[in-house]
């Protein structure tokens, strides 16, 4: 039969991995790499080091480009992955994490320990953006958390941005500062998987205050901040959206309209009274969140 | 015209710096690990270091607009601390491979003890099993006899004259180290070393096939616009522009291309997506540009 599954055992993340790289990377890369995978899995460290760092360069470094169908299978092995910016170097840097022996936990965290310390930057991304995918992931908490304190933006991103485990696996404090330094080092909001799910009245305090600091300097505020804060406007913030309102931007205003529209009190809709036509457009969902976003960072 | 400078000691380099280096034209460095100026205590000192060789400077430099590339080794002064340097061997393979790493290096003598040997030994075996090339530090004192002794080790070890720079050249040493088919560098570098006058006579009198010019630039009282300037005086006293060229650009793309790490099309065509997101990343520059308004110093070394 032409189109029989001879593999009849369920998909996983490395079995997805390993045949988008049929594809992806020549014969010469597709052997090098299960040669390595082979050596990795019966406990070869220097392999695993070496070939980490090899990998890009045996397979290639060009983007994966994975279809639609693709990247929805890929959502299906594992809710929330996203790996629609990853290239075949990572992809293969990921199967070999993958093949590190994970039965025993101790072992295996001093291996991708030693990967985390030694990673340069583009390894480090590989390594960040594979979190979701890793086994014993209880373990893995505090080095992405810590991966937050970089200053380097891409670094950052690859722990913040279609990467569904920090929703999953931080406590609320390391939740709320992630979208804190997201918005005082440019990082956009609205790629962060699960970032409507995580409000918390919490993060909305910090972010009133924030706000109400910027405002009083004069400075800008950044306009997806108040999509964290809309569900918890208190008298502050309200005060400082209706200004906004009135004196923002139009990408302002818009963020404004549609924090309001979020936070359902009768206050909140009654200064959304004062832009019936923005009130409407939301309405007909023209304005959203992701649009808002990526006219913010347009440039 | 472009440069690159293949040995320069970023780390120890100001923003400043690399502001002037990429006004003069130097669009590629390789920094090589190397030591600090006082011994390290603990391997861990070795690993940060190697760490922000491949990680952070890279970034750093990239935000001038200057591609940074290393080699990773263990220096020969601290060889010495034996315990120390087995720890130290026993981590390159988390260095190595790495994809800015264009060499093994720089290793080889300073006093040549039993320990330098075995550490450059090492080191050669873990070049040849990666094929990347080797750049060796000739030694301050005893300085014939040293590069003499490395090239012979290097010869035991198979590999192949072609695959290794000989760094630190003088009037003395680079007639052999040519003749046995090396790469010839030469230190621009006030005091001792190589200065740029010498450094045009030895262009004018070896030719400039095989040969390398860089600055070191580190912690010292050193240059880094040294090969700029060398450049400028060669072509000043009537060196063809070829020949200044391939001194201080194409020889190091050759000796280190031939790591597949080191390629012109790196710093030619940049990786879009990868630049600018260097630059929005920048955490060097706090909201600031590059100010390329800097002027450039024109005193040389003599």
């Amino acid at each position: 039969m032409l189109f029989e599954n001879r593999d009849s055992t369920p998909p996983t993340p490395a079995k997805l991995l390993r045949g988008w790289l049929e594809t992806a990377t020549d014969d010469e890369g597709l052997t090098w790499l299960d040669d390595r995978i082979a050596k990795v899995e019966s406990g070869d460290a220097a392999a695993l080091y070496l070939g980490f760092g090899l990998a890009p360069r045996k397979v290639g470094k060009q983007p994966l480009e994975l279809s639609t169908l693709q990247l929805d299978l890929a959502k299906e092995v594992r809710s929330g992955w996203d790996p629609s910016t990853w290239n075949v170097g990572q992809a293969a840097r990921t199967l070999l994490l993958l093949s590190i022996p994970s039965e025993d936990p101790g072992p295996y965290f001093e291996h991708l320990e030693k990967l985390f310390n030694a990673a340069e930057l583009q390894e480090s991304v590989a390594l960040f953006q594979a979190l979701p995918v890793l086994p014993h992931p209880e373990l893995l908490v505090d080095r992405a958390v810590d991966g937050l304190r970089t200053n380097v933006l891409f670094i950052f991103s690859a722990i913040a941005h279609r990467n569904p485990f920090p929703e999953e696996y931080f406590s609320e404090a390391a939740w709320n500062q992630m979208v804190l330094k997201a918005l005082f080092i440019g990082a956009e909001l609205d790629p962060m998987v699960g970032i409507d799910r995580r409000v918390n009245p919490a993060l909305a305090e910090m972010l009133i205050d924030y706000a109400h600091e910027r405002r009083a300097a004069k400075r800008p505020i950044p306009v997806e901040l108040w999509r964290m804060v809309g569900p918890f406007a208190d008298e502050t913030a309200l005060e400082d959206m209706t200004a906004i309102l009135a004196e923002g931007t139009e990408l302002e205003q818009q963020a404004i309209a549609l924090a309001l529209a979020a936070s359902a009190t009768d206050d909140a809709d009654e200064i959304l009274r004062s832009k019936p036509q923005l009130a409407a457009q939301i309405e007909q969902g023209a304005i959203t969140w992701s649009g808002i976003c990526d006219a913010a960072y347009a440039n | 015209m472009r440069y690159i400078d293949p040995h320069i000691h970023c780390s120890s380099r100001s923003t400043d710096d690399y502001e002037r280096m990429a006004e003069a034209g130097i669009v590629a460095v390789i920094e090589p690990a190397f030591w600090l100026g006082q011994p390290r205590t603990t391997a861990g000192a070795f690993h940060d270091y190697f760490s922000s060789l491949v990680g952070f400077e890279r970034f750093r430099a990239g935000q001038f607009g200057i591609k940074h590339y290393c080699t990773i080794g263990l220096n020969a002064k601290e060889a010495n601390n034996e315990r120390l340097a087995e720890e130290v061997l026993d981590m390159l393979p988390l260095f190595l491979a790495k994809d800015n790493v264009v060499a093994v290096g720089e290793i080889g003598f300073d006093d040549m003890t039993p320990a330098e040997e075995r550490a450059l030994r090492v080191q050669l075996d873990l070049a040849k099993e990666l094929e990347l090339p080797v750049m060796i530090h000739t030694p301050h004192r005893n300085k014939k006899r040293g590069t003499y002794r490395s090239m012979d080790i290097i010869e035991e070890h198979g590999v192949p004259p072609h695959m290794v720079v000989i760094d630190h050249n003088n009037e003395e040493t680079c007639k052999e180290v040519l003749d046995r088919g090396y790469w010839a560098a030469f230190t621009i570098y006030p005091k001792t070393k190589m200065g740029n006058q010498r450094m045009v006579e030895i262009v004018k009198q070896y030719g400039s096939d095989r040969v390398i010019i860089d600055s070191s630039a580190d912690w010292g009282i050193s240059d880094p616009l040294a090969v700029t300037k060398t450049g400028n005086l060669m072509l000043g006293q009537g060196i063809a522009e070829e020949d200044v060229q391939l001194t201080c650009y194409k020889n190091a793309i050759s000796a280190y291309n031939q790591s597949g790490q080191f390629n012109e099309t790196d710093w030619l065509n940049p990786e879009p997506v990868d630049e600018s997101k260097l630059f929005e990343g920048n955490s060097v520059l706090r909201g600031q540009r590059p100010d390329s308004s800097t002027p450039q110093e024109d005193g040389i070394i003599t």
